[in-house]
């Protein structure tokens, strides 16, 4: 099968010892060293494979090979690289049972063919001669042949053998280098996913595991017995040891000053340095003194410029040393375990002032009134400038209405800026507040867009940034350095980034907490000063907290109301239930209004008008709150103006009596001689006699109607409840008032309903209502129309009620006159009352009536077109019923 | 010619409604107590008795029950007289044994048809 025919004719001519001398074992032993360190720098599996043939065929001088890698999946051979066999492809596979090559595979040994002619499983090709195949082992299995033809018979020896099993020792190691390393890169990737998502799974990474991790993973990576991982303690400069694995201690812990030890001495070095016999090292630590390694190989860990750590492998194993391949393998890892500690640390350094801040802004809600938003910021300030490592700065709050910034503290910048006003646009921060974009000035003296405001220190760097919620602007930072060596770069952007948003939040916050105080003394001196006596109490009904009125009020001091039950305190036997009942109203049912009497410290009872009302904070109830008013003089007043009220109505009662006796014999005698003067012989005195009877009518219906109300307002009318039949009543009273309907050319209708039925009520004032209702339709109604209609309705609840209504064509109201109509010596208005005559007195009494029958009277009416009353009374009024009006 | 007992203690209207009745055909005798009343009811026998329920020494409920009570008035038919709308006087009228009542000022005519309706019931119209 080999088939390299094109250079099989210049291989053959020339004798295979004349290329490669035998004995030159020097020569040799560099040649193979040379392939050794190209193995070595080979970056992948294609560049070991191409550098093992290269080297064979340029140093050693072999014309025919080829190298194959077993693909797991399949067991094929697959061609990797070749020299003297152009037309074998790349790629080019075996499939197992065929060639020559399979047979290392089968017993991990070298295979020599003198004679490949003879061999049944040969694959005839142009250099049928000898072929020798050498296995390659990586990590203790046989994983490719290396293939070396000629087309001489029995062209090999020992010599050769031996340089090719060293060739292909040093390819399998640089394979399994590969592949870990592969592996390794894999990984990185993932550790660089990892590190991207750390913000968010921050409290699930330690550090403390991260550098475990990274030290097993160098130690695995090199082939070493061990190795320790120590990182900078940047306060004081010492290498700080964190993982150590497998050194012949713990060393986890160790603290290496400066330049002491190999860690010591790479960290001032900066440079990796390999040291063949720790045990003979004179720079050796003490601290290291009871260690056995052999060898040692470390090296700095460089983030950037910027030293974190430093990383040591050992072997243990004398017949092991550190080469240059495990330099180059150190030096790529170095750097991604350097940037991921340093990541790491950031992070926990983040995460750590994060908690900070966030303990801090807890403390603030505790702090109540000696937090002043000057402070925090002033703290805020200083806790940016020590995470960023910067010599000062400042800070600023957007004053919105204004439209600038006005910095509020300032730490070692050169002035004391405090209080300096800038419009957007002016100066970094202002430039900032207006681009929403963080800024690096790097000497801010020769900076076009510096502020006047700004004299000192004006070779400071100057980095700033917006502080923003959302895409609001709450304010600006800026941060200056005063070294000149050093400049801001992306890594302080990017913590400035990290800083800026906690700054906007506690800002806000500290702004919310300010307003949210304010207001608090607001509702506080609004509580205290109120003259309404306010207390505060649990669920439990227990006294939180009350007001100065309700000290007064009830003569009890704050200290000793609190924690009493309200109930208990204030309240006497009589009306306890009746205070509980309102309390837990509040609490169960919401807002109560009522009023009571209350027990005083002194025990004195002062009446006072209760309103309770629940306090409920974010949803939850946790309270309720109870506000009392003395209405003590109220009270008094108003049964004051009652005995004042019934004194005058006692008084009309009395004289409408007096006045009436006297009233009765004008009345009666009038009569009495007009009954007699026809029989006298005197009728033309009779028209005079009907005269001053008419006249002592109004006036005695007038004195009745007077003294009804005074009755009704003296609380002395009763009723007399009785049952009677409605449409009997109905026919009473049309009965009655027919002549006064056709006085006046009226026409009566009446309309009754079905089921009328009886009433269960005091006739006599159903009978006045209705006669009162329909002779003021008959007063103001001229031919008209006047309808009684009588109906029996029931309600929701079932209760039957009889609805009256009368209803005129007559001159009707305006709403104005409607308004007054129920009062009291009203009529629509004077003149009226002079053309229509009536005392003014019905309408109010009617009302009463009805109101104390448990109904109303109700009114609709249109000017010019009539009115119609309507009465609605319970069917059934229980004789029990409150009496007075 | 029916003879009535009309018991008031105001002296126009005992006069006025004295002079009224006697007009339309009856025969009035006059008390002007409560206790006069009573006796004058007991001394004599009357077809009906007005009884003004405001009357001093014994008021008009009062002397109604004590004629009610005695077995020679019992059956005597009386007409209580009330002051107007007077909260309950109507009542205890009854109650106290008044067969009807008439609210003062007296209206002839109505006074006149209950006078004639209880005289009818006991068979002296």
């Amino acid at each position: 099968m080999k088939r390299a025919a094109g250079r099989a004719t210049a291989r053959a001519a020339k004798p295979r010892r004349a290329v490669r001398p035998k004995g030159d074992l020097a020569r040799r032993l560099a040649a193979l060293l040379r392939l050794t360190v190209e193995i070595g720098a080979a970056p992948d599996e294609s560049a070991i494979c191409r550098s093992v043939v290269a080297g064979l065929h340029e140093g050693l001088g072999y014309d025919f090979l080829g190298l194959f890698l077993v693909d797991p999946a399949t067991g094929d051979r697959v061609l990797k690289a070749s020299v003297g066999w152009p037309d074998a492809p790349e790629n080019f596979r075996l499939p197992p049972g065929r060639g020559l090559s399979e047979l290392p595979l089968q017993n991990g040994e070298l295979h020599y063919t003198p004679r490949v002619a003879r061999q049944p499983r040969y694959v005839p090709s142009p250099n049928r001669g000898s072929e020798v195949d050498v296995p390659i082992r990586v990590d203790g299995r046989t994983a490719g042949v290396l293939v070396v033809e000629s087309g001489t018979v029995d062209a090999f020896d020992q010599d050769d053998f031996e340089i090719l099993t060293a060739a292909a020792n040093q390819a399998g190691l640089a394979l399994a280098r590969a592949r870990l390393l592969a592996d390794e890169r894999r990984r990185a990737d993932e550790h660089e996913a990892l590190l991207a998502t750390m913000a968010d799974l921050s409290a699930e990474l330690e550090l403390s595991k991260l550098l475990q991790a990274t030290l097993q993973r160098a130690v695995t990576l090199l082939g070493v017995t061990g190795g320790e991982l120590a990182i900078l303690d940047d306060a004081t400069g010492e290498l700080v040891v964190v993982a150590s694995h497998r050194i012949g201690k713990d060393s986890t812990g160790t603290r290496l000053a400066p330049g002491e030890g190999a860690m010591g001495r790479v960290a001032q070095t900066r440079e990796p340095l390999i040291i063949p016999k720790y045990a003979e090292w004179l720079g050796r630590s003490g601290q290291y003194a009871d260690v056995t390694v052999h060898s040692v190989m470390v090296a700095p860990l460089l983030a950037g410029q910027r030293l974190v750590g430093a990383i040591a492998a050992v072997h243990a194993d004398p017949a092991r040393t550190f080469g240059a391949a495990d330099l180059r393998l150190l030096n790529m890892f170095a750097p991604q375990a350097a940037v991921a500690i340093a990541r790491a640390r950031l992070l926990e350094a983040e995460r750590r002032r994060a908690d900070e801040q966030k303990a801090l802004l807890e403390t603030m809600a505790d702090l109540s009134g000696e937090l002043e938003l000057s402070k925090l910021l002033q703290a805020m300030l200083q806790r940016a400038t020590s995470l960023l490592g910067v010599t000062g700065g400042e800070l600023a709050i957007y004053d919105e209405a204004a439209r600038e910034l006005v910095v509020v503290a300032s730490l070692n910048i050169g002035i004391d800026s405090a209080g300096t006003r800038m419009a957007l646009g002016e100066g970094a921060m202002g430039r900032v507040a207006q681009t929403h974009e963080p800024l690096i000035v790097p000497s801010y003296g020769a900076w076009e867009g510096r502020s006047a405001k700004y004299t000192g220190a004006t070779d400071y760097a100057v980095m700033a940034a917006p502080l923003l919620i959302g895409s609001r602007l709450v304010g600006a930072m800026a941060t200056v350095h005063s070294d000149p060596s050093r400049r801001f770069g992306a890594d302080d952007l990017r913590r400035l980034n990290i800083f800026a948003p906690q700054a906007a939040v506690a800002i806000e916050n500290a702004r919310l907490y300010t307003a949210a105080q304010r207001q608090q003394r607001y509702f506080e001196d609004l509580v205290s000063n109120s003259p309404v006596a306010i207390v505060v109490l649990d669920r439990d009904h227990r006294i939180v907290s009350c007001n100065p009125a309700f000290e007064t009020l009830f003569g009890y001091a704050q200290p000793e109301a609190v924690g009493r039950d309200l109930d208990e305190l204030i309240s006497t036997e009589a009306t306890r239930a009746e205070a509980v009942g309102y309390t837990q109203h509040v609490l169960d049912r919401g807002p109560v209004h009522g009023m009571g009497r209350r027990r005083r410290k002194d025990e004195t009872l002062v009446d006072v008008e209760i309103l309770g009302v629940p306090v409920v904070v974010d949803g939850e109830l946790v309270g309720l709150m109870g506000l009392y008013h003395d209405i003590s003089e109220l009270l008094k007043a108003r049964r004051d103006a009652e005995a004042a009220n019934t004194a005058k109505s006692q008084f009309l009662a009395h004289m409408s009596h007096e006045l009436r006796t006297p009233l009765n014999a004008i009345i009666g005698y009038s009569e009495m001689v007009e009954e007699e003067v026809a029989d006298v012989g005197h009728p033309e005195l009779a028209p005079d006699l009907q005269k001053i009877r008419s006249a002592g009518r109004h006036l005695l219906a007038l004195i009745n109607d007077i003294l009804d109300l005074s009755k009704i307002e003296a609380g002395k009318l009763e009723l007399f409840v009785e049952t009677f039949d409605v449409r009997d009543t109905i026919r009473d009273v049309s009965t009655t008032i027919r002549p006064l309907v056709e006085k006046n050319g009226n026409r009566l209708e009446i309309r009754c309903g079905e089921g009328l039925g009886a009433m269960h009520s005091d006739l006599i004032k159903v009978r006045q209502t209705l006669l009162n209702l329909l002779s003021n339709a008959c007063k103001f109604t001229d031919h008209g129309t006047v309808t009684l209609t009588a109906a029996r309705e029931a309600n929701g609840d079932g209760a039957a009620w009889m609805v009256f209504s009368v209803a005129d064509t007559g001159i009707g109201m305006t709403p104005e006159q409607m308004a007054k109509l129920f009062a009291a010596f009203s009529q629509a208005d004077a003149s009226t009352a002079r053309r229509y005559g009536g005392t003014g007195l019905g309408l109010a009494i009617t009302r009463r009536f009805c109101q104390m029958m448990g109904g109303d009277v109700q009114v609709a009416s249109e000017t010019g077109k009539g009115s119609t009353f309507t009465v609605r009374l319970p069917a059934s009024l229980e004789a029990a019923a409150p009496t007075a009006s | 010619m029916p003879k009535i007992l009309l018991v008031e203690d105001n002296e126009m209207n005992r006069d006025m409604l004295s002079r009224r009745l006697e007009r339309k055909g009856f025969e009035v005798a006059m008390a002007t107590d409560g206790r006069q009343g009573v006796e004058m009811a007991q001394a004599a026998p009357y077809d009906l008795i007005l009884m003004d329920m405001s009357l001093p020494e014994v008021d008009g409920w009062e002397a109604t029950r004590q004629i009610r009570a005695a077995p020679g008035t019992k059956s005597v038919p009386i007409i209580a007289l009330t002051a107007h709308a007077m909260a309950g006087d109507r009542e205890k009228a009854i109650q106290a044994g008044a067969d009807d009542y008439d609210t003062k000022p007296i209206e002839l005519e109505r006074l006149l048809g209950k006078i004639q309706a209880l005289l009818n019931r006991n068979g002296r119209g």
